[in-house]
């Protein structure tokens, strides 16, 4: 099976099976196939042994054996392993027993042998009749044929797709990162799940106050599904959360979801303005300062920025208030939908850290790229300063940049939670910490999840991103 | 310029390669920042008037701001003269060292570098001990002016005392001796004080006892030991030895804060002081059940270090041990712990961290748990990558030849060589800790509320922003303070360990 795709000159059916080779390859994506095209690989299977017994393959195989066996190779390969197993017992000065020694030279004088034998066999069939028992090899055999390849699309369709998927660098990466991001979300839930679970907390308890029968507190627990089993609530609470419906809240009776949905708008659209003008900022003040580094306005910006990484949002936000809202009436102190003056000052103490995390970070890998050989010879041959560093180096400074915006933004959007407590945002942030006290279950649950699942949504973007921005991981992905 | 015969670039290369030229604006710019900040703060808007005690504190920071100026000036003089700076100039540095005396540490330092024309790495660290025993003692001694002191006050104060006078003594004799190649032996007996004296928590004087010892037993044959190449790497940034002189003297005065600090003036109700403005006996004013602010934020120092230190070393420790096997191991080992980690790096920190406290209620302990299962998957990555980098290299696979086990292949020969990135990495996020702990205390998730910590001292205080803003502002300051010095000496560690700028 190793690369010797079998060209018969159907320009159609060619390609598509040299895919299905490679993927049978990939231990995961041979077993996917496999399954996917189920009822074509069950048709593969059945004539592939058909073949195997007609031509005599056992045969065939037993006789190979047998006089590779005569030419005494296996008695040759089983004394080379004991001397050399012996000589490195020595070098080291360990004793171990014969038995031991014995054992240990049949494992590798089989595994070696076995190669030779598998070698020689194909090497004998190819020269008998060009023939080939692969899997593989089969299923080209019979697609060839256009009627079993019209039915094997009816059949395996799901199959096709994984083929058509599989051949497209691209949208291949794009999918496993997809389904990486599922995995990754599904384990959230149970994390989140089992840790809220496990819980010395009682939300009943918490809710219904202390005069709360016994009777009341099952109830409560019976109604909201408490009672149940550890695996049927999980199995509930992943349904519910691909099914957007989580249920009602412990307090209040809302639909959990709904709630989230109102929101979750506000703590994104704040997050991504804060990014965007933050990025705006960061960007030309990282690069000046890596154009000229040690300077005044270098160690002056870079100061700033890590006294921006140093204030606590919280600390920010009060400040503020105490300035632009108590001491100069200029902006409202608390935040209002209808009112954009009021998300300035949220903005701005959202965006400070992501800020100075993307100046310095702008500022050490232009620096880098900077002292990069390219970079001289682009100067050598004359290009103004001003070409150089913005059509040579910041492309490819941004890379590093841009793992930083993806990481920063997540935890913005985790940190916001702060920051809207501060200015009185119903963002996602402050609900969650709302109802972490009873705790709601649910709500608390979803809230963390959803969180959780728009960050696995813009690590996705911020992957694709670099395929974008570095043609070098570009043509790495064509490769794998 | 004066000399003809040099050119403008060697001027440049003997500024920029002298280090007290540097430092000496950097101290004159940021003492004349300081002062422009207390002259301020000295303004009464109401009156137009001056408050007398921060006005002369601005006025002595100009003052050395101005004398330093003309120091930068005179070495600079010096330099484009003769290449090095001229005995006279090194003098006036005795005059910079008065400024001690106004806590200005930033002239201070200067000072120190510039007497000694050769510094050592023993010399520096000598410096900054002893800076540290009297800043710690100076803002001990403010506790005279209150009605009463602690128990321990005195004890405390006179242990301080002899702690420094050992540590100016160690310094004039590190002065004198430690530049030989071999040094006398009685060397051996200071180190030993040295190392007594850091049971306050004053690392500096346990650095340099282990600095002269190691250089003892060395005695000349080598270059000198790793922490003295890395402290004198280190002491090239003025920015992150400031960082860890201010670290470590947080550390010293939370420590012997148990003898010179009354808790009782910290955490018991005084209704008859609700809300002072800050005077003598209150350096900070007093908060709304007449608490003193200054003893909570020397308090609230414990919290912040234990809780940033702890909820760091957890995590520090898990994620290298996770991201060595995983790095080492590679294949299917790696993968499965790498996708596990890979479910928490998914929850942003803060968010993991209120989860777990809802579900396991707000204690410190759980906050500090909260915090570092959070952290775990930043650390492995990196202590994964290192592993990678490092198993590639060729004395492993030396060590591989010679039948090393795994185990000690790993632990022996390849995590010694990838931790310098974890020690940076953990430094830098020491900061973020410390800002989430106060976050989370501010949302009242964090530790418990009568406890005095930094985030809980700016919760009560952000209900009297309008009236009494003090109360929110100073221990904001010292969360900064702490977090920006934490950040300063991250950044020099890396600077300092990074082999990739040697």
């Amino acid at each position: 099976m190793k690369g010797h795709a079998t060209a018969t000159g159907n320009g159609f059916v060619d390609p598509i099976a040299a895919i299905y080779r490679k993927m049978l390859l990939h231990p995961a994506y041979s077993l996917l196939i496999l399954l996917l095209g189920a009822p074509v690989s069950a048709i593969v299977y059945v004539v592939l042994q058909y073949r195997k017994f007609k031509y005599g393959y056992k045969l065939i195989a037993e006789e190979t054996r047998n006089k590779l066996l005569a030419t005494g190779y296996r008695d040759k390969l089983l004394l080379e392993a004991k001397d050399q197993l012996i000589r490195k017992h020595r070098f080291f000065g360990q004793t171990v027993s014969t038995g031991q020694t014995e054992l240990e030279a049949n494992r590798m004088a089989e595994i070696k042998f076995k190669e030779t034998f598998n070698h020689e066999l194909e090497k004998r069939l190819a020269g008998e009749n060009g023939l080939k028992f692969s899997f593989g090899d089969t299923y080209h055999r019979l697609a060839l044929n256009p009627a079993f390849f019209t039915l094997s699309v009816i059949i395996g369709f799901p199959m096709y797709l994984l083929l058509a998927i599989y051949s497209m660098p691209y949208l291949k990466y794009v999918a496993e990162r997809m389904v990486m991001s599922i995995f990754v979300i599904l384990g959230v839930a149970f994390l989140v799940f089992t840790i809220l679970y496990i819980s010395p907390m009682n939300p009943a308890a918490n809710l219904l106050g202390e005069t709360a029968t016994a009777e009341q507190i099952a109830a409560f627990n019976h109604l909201y599904g408490l009672d149940q089993p550890y695996f049927v609530q999980l199995w509930d609470t992943i349904r519910g959360i691909f099914t957007f419906d989580l249920g009602k809240s412990f307090a209040g009776n809302e639909n959990v979801t709904a709630a989230i949905a109102n929101k979750f708008p506000v703590t994104l659209t704040l997050t991504a303005i804060s990014t965007l003008i933050a990025v705006l900022i960061a960007l030309p003040i990282g690069i000046i300062s890596a154009t000229r580094p040690n300077s005044f306005f270098d160690y002056t910006f870079m100061f700033i920025a890590l006294l921006g990484l140093s204030i606590p949002n919280f600390w920010q936000a009060l400040i503020f208030i105490l300035n632009f809202s108590i001491k100069l009436p200029w902006l409202p102190a608390t935040y209002n939908p209808e009112n954009w003056l009021s998300a300035i000052m949220p903005i701005v103490v959202l965006g400070t850290g992501l800020t100075a995390a993307v100046a310095r970070m702008t500022r050490s890998s232009t620096l880098e790229v900077i002292h990069e050989d390219y970079i001289t010879t682009a100067r050598a041959k004359g290009l103004a300063r001003k070409t150089v560093i913005w059509k040579h180096a910041v492309g490819n400074a941004l890379i590093p940049i841009i793992t930083v915006i993806g990481l920063q933004f997540g935890g913005m959007l985790g940190g916001a939670a702060v920051t809207e407590k501060v200015f009185n945002i119903s963002g996602i942030g402050s609900y969650i910490v709302d109802k972490q006290f009873i705790p709601d279950i649910p709500s608390v649950m979803g809230g963390v999840v959803y969180t959780a699942i728009t960050i696995s949504i813009v690590n996705v973007i911020v992957d694709l991103m670099y395929a974008f921005f570095d043609p070098r991981i570009r043509s790495k992905m064509k490769q794998y | 310029m004066t000399n003809p015969t040099i050119s403008k670039q060697e001027v440049r290369f003997r500024l920029k390669s002298n280090q007290e030229y540097s430092q000496a604006s950097f101290a004159g710019i940021v003492s004349l920042a300081l002062g422009f900040v207390l002259l301020l703060n000295s303004y009464v808007p109401g009156d137009g008037s001056f408050k007398p005690a921060v006005l002369i504190a601005s006025i002595a920071y100009f003052a050395f701001a101005l004398l330093e100026l003309a120091v930068w000036a005179l070495i600079r003089n010096d330099l484009i003269r003769s290449g090095a700076i001229r005995r006279s100039t090194r003098m006036l540095g005795y005059v910079l060292l008065l400024s001690i005396l106004t806590a200005n540490v930033f002239v201070a330092t200067m000072a120190f570098q510039l007497i000694k024309q050769k510094k050592s790495a023993a010399y520096t660290l000598a410096v900054y001990s002893l800076l540290t025993t009297l800043l710690v003692f100076a803002v001990s001694a403010l506790n005279l002016f209150k009605p009463y002191v602690a128990n321990g006050f005195l004890i405390g104060m006179f242990l301080l005392i002899v702690a420094a006078i050992l540590q100016l003594a160690a310094l004039l004799l590190v002065a004198k001796h430690a530049d030989k190649a071999v040094m006398p032996r009685w060397m051996g007996l200071i180190a030993g004080i040295l190392i007594l004296t850091s049971v306050s928590g004053n690392l500096f004087a346990l650095f340099l006892g282990l600095l002269l010892i190691a250089k003892l037993r060395d005695k000349g044959y080598s270059s000198g030991s790793k922490l003295g190449e890395v402290v004198e790497r280190l002491s090239r940034s003025s920015t992150s030895m400031l960082g860890l002189l201010f670290i470590l003297f947080l550390l010293t005065l939370s420590i012997t804060s148990y003898l010179t600090f009354d808790y009782g003036l910290a955490i018991e109700n005084n209704y008859s002081l609700i809300l002072q403005s800050p005077e003598l006996a209150y350096p900070l004013g007093t908060d709304n059940f007449g608490r003193d602010l200054f003893s909570r934020i020397v308090f609230g120092a414990r919290i912040s270090l234990a809780v940033g230190l702890l909820s760091t070393l957890i995590p520090l420790l898990i994620g290298g041990v996770l991201g060595a096997v995983s790095g080492y191991y590679g294949r299917h080992t790696d993968n499965i712990i790498m996708r596990i980690l890979d479910i928490l790096y998914a929850i942003p920190g803060i968010l993991l961290a209120i989860a777990i406290i809802a579900a396991f209620g707000a204690s410190t302990v759980n906050l500090i748990l909260a915090l570092s299962v959070g952290a775990i998957p930043t650390y492995a990555r990196t202590m994964r990558a290192n592993v990678m980098l490092v198993s590639t290299l060729e004395y492993v696979q030396a060590a591989r030849a010679f039948g090393s086990s795994d185990r000690t292949i790993l632990f022996k020969h390849i995590v010694p060589n990838s931790i310098a990135p974890m020690i940076v990495k953990s430094t830098l996020t020491i900061g973020t800790v410390v800002i989430s702990t106060s976050s989370l205390s501010y949302l009242g998730l964090g530790v418990e509320p009568h406890i005095p910590e930094w985030g809980n001292i700016l919760k009560l205080g952000s209900a009297y922003l309008e009236t009494h803003a003090f109360t929110a502002v100073y221990p904001g300051l010292a969360i900064i303070a702490l977090v920006l010095s934490f950040n300063f000496l991250g950044d020099g560690l890396r600077d300092a360990l990074d082999p990739k700028l040697d």
